[in-house]
């Protein structure tokens, strides 16, 4: 079995990135950036309507805009649009302006049909359907285990509620798109993504181009959070609009665009009850819920195939569980795979009646969970997060703290299990003693590069420095998608593989006992004129799947205007052998910021009569700022002995949940969806006249009405 | 569309108040894009829009300092800060982000203060100074600024950090002492998907020389297994 | 955005004169662009004012404080002695927007901007304020939307600084073709009380060039709630002015935001706190009795406890010395 040295140098270690000083000086060049010579603008046209017939357009006027290179259609012929925003047809022009005006000019014909884009009118049998084939609610999946209703027949207490999560969309700060160019029959595509050779085998299948005829870059890309790993309907257009114009094409989504169209995480709607005995086990779980991906999930523009189901009863040990969930389609945007898919909603509903269990109980919310947490080493982290946190001062009865404003504390756990894999790189040493790695991975900002070059030079006993990381060119070894944090357990035991074969080659072709650091160069000098190029691949043993982690979140409430201000996180993650702690850092406070913005601001507002989105932007889709940053406190549990693994995902998954216990400790009320905005504080607290108490809103109930049980 | 020239000193205090006549000796030597008509025609337009005339809808002249340069170009009425400096000079540094200054993605300095670019008519910053990303490195080297977001990784994807940079740099001129709060409510404007705040709030104190803060706090703790 | 022309108004009597439906007047830039960008406003000609003399300063005089039209908010939020005078206007300043917007927003902008009802500002709804017939937004999403008005549109004021101001006794001067014109803050929102086509008294053809401050002994606080810390328009916002003998309140002005199409205020309220001492009590009669007529919708109705808190927070504020 290979083994990661015992007393590193830099794994483990702080290193900045190594592509840092591209990234601050407006150096580094993304899809967004990239101006070949000659190169147009491309935009997209979009449906006005959330559902119609669309009967014909009429690109004619674009092609009289001056300026105007190429107009396409996204499909010849009568077409059924199904979301407001679904693309129709494209334009590639001279000037931004140009095509902006260009696409005024085109003339659709559509006949406008009945929509619906609310979740719980869609259950109801008479409301229109996204497919006229189908009812908008699915056949629903059931999943059991052992005996349900013997387990709340077991049940000292038993629990129930009604928790809902909203939309969110992923909204990274550089927008869906590239740039496509065809040169001799052959097409480069700069494009943001999260895997490009997906985005290569994409674009290559749909313009039945030769694989080897297309290549894809991406050095930096500006985020994807699970919403890039595929070409996506602008990629093509861009592609065919080049074709068209014979000349670059530069299309990249506007924000607009972007809110509609490529991505988001299914709402969901969980009724749920939970039987447990006095000394707070768990005996039984059920769960009826429905969520909404969307008109479809995983649309053609949307990239990975997703629905709306998520685990249930998630982390937790229970005996005996009976869960059905239904899919229901809208009139909207598609879903797509978002940083730990399925796993927020899914901690958000267990996490909440786990609390709602402790205080029926009279036990503490922590107990309660090592209890019923089969992973010892998460028991650990709960007493370790415990005590960082000053969770024992901090815990008090709900809603006790005295004054207007209450503090409030809560905690939750998180897991993923995404082993890595299907890696290869290759190295080229010169004799000058310089190295480059080359892989065909990319760098999402979580530090690929930088964890690259730290793997290297560990191994061969340089500095980070001295390694030249070229990677996200599909002409490189082949690396996976970089999603499900696999990113790290798949590239650096490929790393490791090349950087071994290198040394042994090294120590063969020189003679010398150790050829790594002192040495290097004078073992490269023997290298003579031509340099060392090696291949290696993934190799089984440095990278693991399986970690753990919990969350503790303290808030302060203001029961007069209902905001909500988080003042401290604690993080717990075990974060297997650390690579690179200082980007891994980056990515714990990342996902706690975004667990922020899933817990109190962000979510998709439709509108039924039009059936458009209303916050397709940032004014309205509101993200956490920096004004909201809490402090926040991450430690990761370093093992070395549980080999490398991936933390992108599981940072965010119990934040939103551990801030909503809190508030819900703050204040003696619980808020039962997602964002938990001050109107819903409010109304928690009895202060809304005319407001429900409980929330989620009385319609979503008839989601549950409408359907038996 | 080549870049022009980079600006070799643009850390230092901004060029607020350029004079005609300097401006137009700087014409000499920089950059004027292919947009620019003949001489003799673009220098009556720049009288033209010296007084209260009309000009548009098609391009019209526009000098302004960038990086403490004068530079020419033209651009339509319509046109935006952002996209003639990203599309006409090639700089793409100030990144657009949402185009209705909300996510602070494409902030550049106005005679030393943050702005949106995306919110701004490029017409409208004639004569002023404009200061982007690319002339913040110090003959090749990183300003402290600069040098402070990679130490302290204040940034992930990196697509927003330009923008943070800038607004930063104008903070620090202005108040080399930052508190923490006045960290927070300078970068109010700046949104960052990939949430790095907490480092981001840590690097500017850090280019300050204040104390480092309490918002990001992180141990290892290596090989702590029972 | 259209094609349009440019023209840079040296002074106000150009900017007055080529000011019409087409030619919009141009000052900071970020609500006009928005609505251009949007395409939810067309224009042949813009004409940009913020270089005409003059229009940035701010004075004090006999008779009150000058601010200039083109003054910006950072401005304004900056100001160490109109802090001092107007702590309420200043504070309502500094929670405008970001640092980007308040650099180049001026005061006059500020409160001239137009709706951000997601619907009117939405390209592909045409409500009845952008000259449909439908008010998408009482049958649909109005959590952000208004608790009083004399219409069936329920687009509420934005503006902080009209609010602010409001409790200030300032009116705004304007000068039109003909000459010029003073209106209170209450006559320069009146129009858009019950009629949706308009935000605002001023019309094409006019501009406003500075807004006055009386002198008067008052006390001042602005307050708002948002869902987010920064960034973020106000779900309530409250101003308040006092005039205060011995701790007796002489003179009360209390103004609402974001839940009205007008600074919202009522006179009953202001005045049962005229001879008495500010305390909970009293504070909490008074805003009772300014949020008696809401009217509130279903997504909206959390306003009301919201405005009566900080209704509440501004009185007792303005009341406490320092």
């Amino acid at each position: 079995m290979p083994e990661w040295p015992k007393d590193p140098k830099y794994i483990g270690k702080s290193t900045p990135r190594v592509d840092g000083a591209k990234k601050v000086s407006g150096a580094a060049k993304y899809a967004h950036d990239v101006q070949p010579e000659g190169c147009l603008y491309g935009v997209v046209l979009r449906s006005r309507w959330a559902a119609a017939k669309i009967t014909s357009i009429d690109l004619a006027p674009a092609l009289k805009v001056r300026g105007v290179k190429a107009a396409i259609l996204v499909r010849e012929g009568s077409r059924q649009v199904r979301y407001y925003g679904d693309e129709l047809a494209a334009v590639a022009a001279t000037s931004k302006r140009a095509a902006l005006d260009a696409l005024r000019a085109i003339k659709v014909v559509a006949e406008p049909q009945p929509h619906v884009v609310k979740e719980h009118l869609a259950a109801r049998p008479d409301a229109p359907r996204v497919f006229a084939e189908t009812p908008n609610t699915g056949a629903g999946r059931e999943r059991k285990q052992g005996d349900p209703d013997k387990g709340f027949a077991e049940a000292d207490v038993v629990v129930e509620g009604l928790y809902a999560t909203q939309v969110e969309i992923h909204q990274p700060m550089e927008t869906h798109g590239g740039v496509a160019s065809f040169k001799d029959g052959e097409l480069t595509a700069w494009h943001s993504t999260q895997g490009i050779s997906g985005v290569r085998d994409g674009l290559s299948g749909a313009l039945e181009l030769p694989q080897n005829k297309v290549r894809v870059l991406g050095e930096f890309m500006g985020g994807g959070f699970g919403s890039k790993f595929s070409a996506g309907v602008e990629g093509l257009l861009a592609a065919r609009l080049s074709q068209a114009a014979g000349a670059p094409v530069r299309l990249m989504l506007t924000r607009f665009d972007e809110s509609l169209a490529v991505g988001n995480r299914p709402s969901t709607f969980q009724k749920i009850r939970v039987g447990a005995r006095a000394d707070g086990t768990l005996t039984a779980f059920s769960m009826e819920s429905y969520g909404c991906a969307g008109y479809a999930a995983g649309g053609p523009s949307a990239g990975g195939s997703t629905n709306s189901g998520f685990p249930a009863p998630y982390i937790y040990r229970v005996p005996n569980f009976r869960t059905r969930h239904t899919e229901v389609s809208i009139h909207a945007g598609p879903a797509a795979a978002f940083r730990a898919p399925g796993c927020p909603p899914a901690s958000f509903g267990i996490e909440s009646i786990l609390d709602e269990l402790a205080v029926k109980l009279g036990i503490d919310p922590v107990e309660l969970r090592i209890k019923n947490d089969p992973m010892e080493l998460r028991q650990r982290q709960y007493r370790m997060a415990a005590e960082r946190f000053g969770w024992a001062a901090k815990y008090r009865k709900p809603g006790s703290s005295s004054g207007p404003v209450k503090t409030g504390v809560g905690c939750a756990g998180s897991a993923w299990r995404v082993p890595g894999g299907g890696t290869q790189a290759e190295i080229e040493v010169s004799p000058d003693g310089s190295v480059e790695i080359r892989c065909g991975t990319q760098d999402l900002g979580t530090g690929t590069h930088t964890v690259i070059a730290v793997v290297a030079a560990e191994l061969l006993g340089l500095t980070p420095a001295d390694i030249q990381v070229r990677i996200a060119d599909s002409r490189f070894p082949p690396s996976g998608a970089s999603g499900g944090s696999m990113t790290v357990t798949s590239v650096t035991p490929a790393v490791f593989d090349v950087c071994t074969k290198a040394i042994e080659e090294l120590m063969r072709t020189s003679g010398l006992a150790d050829v790594r650091g002192p040495q290097w160069r004078a073992a490269c000098r023997k290298l003579g004129v031509s340099p060392l190029v090696l291949q290696g691949r993934w190799i089984d043993g440095l990278s693991a799947a399986g970690t753990g982690g919990v969350q503790m979140a303290e808030v302060e409430v203001d029961t007069e205007t209902g905001f909500v201000r988080v003042k401290r996180v604690t993080c717990v993650q075990d974060a297997g052998l650390l690579v690179n702690e200082l980007t891994a850092r980056s990515q714990a406070n990342g996902g706690i910021m975004m667990g922020i913005g899933y817990a109190l601001y962000e979510n998709r507002v439709m509108d039924s009569t039009s059936g458009v989105m209303l916050n397709p932007n940032f004014e309205t889709y509101k993200l956490p700022g920096i004004a909201d940053v809490p402090e926040i406190d991450v430690a990761f549990m370093d093992l070395l002995e549980r080999r490398v693994m991936g933390i992108g995902e599981p940072v965010t998954i119990p934040t939103a949940s551990a801030i909503a216990n809190a508030v819900a400790n703050a204040i003696g009320a619980r808020v039962t969806s997602l964002p938990i905005t001050p109107d819903k504080v409010l109304a928690a607290l009895g202060k809304v006249p005319g407001a429900a108490r409980d929330n989620p809103h009385d319609a979503w109930m008839s989601l549950f009405a409408t359907q038996p049980a | 569309m080549k870049p022009i020239e980079r600006s070799s000193g643009g850390a230092g205090a901004p060029a607020h108040v350029v004079s005609r006549r300097a401006f137009l000796r700087g014409l000499g030597t920089a950059a004027v894009t292919a947009a620019a008509t003949s001489t003799a025609a673009v220098a009556a337009e720049m009288e033209k829009a010296g007084g209260e005339a009309t000009v548009g809808p098609g391009e019209v002249p526009l000098e302004f300092v960038l990086n403490g340069k004068p530079v020419r170009t033209a651009a339509e009425p319509r046109e935006t800060l952002l996209d003639v400096l990203r599309a006409r000079f090639g700089l793409t540094g100030a990144k657009e982000g949402c185009d209705r200054g909300t996510c602070g993605a494409c902030t550049v300095l106005l005679d030393g203060k943050p702005i949106y670019a995306c919110m701004r008519l490029a017409l409208e910053v004639a004569g002023a100074s404009i200061e982007t990303i690319e002339g913040q490195s110090l003959a090749g080297g990183l300003s402290p600024v600069q040098a402070a977001f990679v130490k302290h990784d204040a940034l992930q994807c990196g697509f927003c950090t330009p923008g943070f940079v800038m607004t930063t740099t104008a903070l620090l001129r202005a108040n080399p002492t930052p508190t923490e709060a006045e960290v927070r409510r300078a970068c109010s404007g700046h949104l960052c998907r990939c949430g790095s705040q907490p480092h981001i709030i840590r690097a500017a104190l850090a280019a300050a020389g204040v104390a480092t803060t309490t918002t990001s706090t992180a141990d290892s703790l290596r090989h702590d297994h029972a | 955005m259209k094609p349009f022309t440019y023209q840079r108004a040296l002074s106000v009597d150009t900017a007055v004169a080529e000011s019409s439906e087409r030619c919009r007047l141009l000052a900071g830039g970020i609500d006009l662009l928005g609505e251009l960008k949007e395409g939810l406003v067309e224009a042949d000609k813009v004409v940009a004012v913020t270089r005409i003399p003059g229009l940035d300063t701010i004075e004090k005089k006999s008779a009150g404080w000058t601010i200039g039209a083109n003054v910006t908010v950072a401005t304004i939020a900056a100001h160490a002695d109109l802090a001092r005078a107007f702590p309420g206007l200043a504070a309502a300043a500094r929670d405008v927007a970001s640092p980007q917007i308040r650099h180049v927003s001026t005061v006059a902008g500020n409160l001239l901007q137009h709706s951000r009802c997601w619907y009117y500002r939405h390209r592909d709804v045409t409500c009845m304020k952008k000259g449909g017939d439908v008010c998408y937004a009482r049958e649909g999403e109005h959590k952000y939307h208004a608790l009083f008005t004399g219409g069936y549109c329920i687009s509420p004021l934005v503006s902080s600084l009209a609010v602010a101001l409001t409790v200030l006794d300032a009116s705004v001067v304007v000068r039109g073709r003909g000459g010029e014109r003073r209106l209170t803050m209450a006559e320069l929102y009146a129009p858009a009380w019950d009629d949706h086509a308009v935000h605002h008294a001023i019309v094409p053809g006019e501009m406003l060039t500075a807004i006055e401050i009386p002198l008067a002994a008052r006390r001042s606080a602005f307050v708002q709630a948002s869902e987010k810390a920064s960034f973020d328009w106000a779900l309530v916002s409250c101003a308040v002015s006092l005039e205060l003998e011995g701790g007796v309140v002489r003179q009360a002005r209390i103004a609402l935001g974001a839940v009205s199409p007008v600074p919202y205020r009522d006179e009953r309220a202001e005045k049962a706190l005229v001879g008495t001492r500010l305390d909970e009590t009293t504070a909490d009669a008074a805003a009772a009795l300014l949020l008696e007529k809401a009217e509130p919708l279903p997504h909206n109705a959390y306003k009301v406890p919201i405005a009566r808190a900080l209704i509440k927070r501004a009185l007792l504020a303005a009341a406490t010395p320092g």
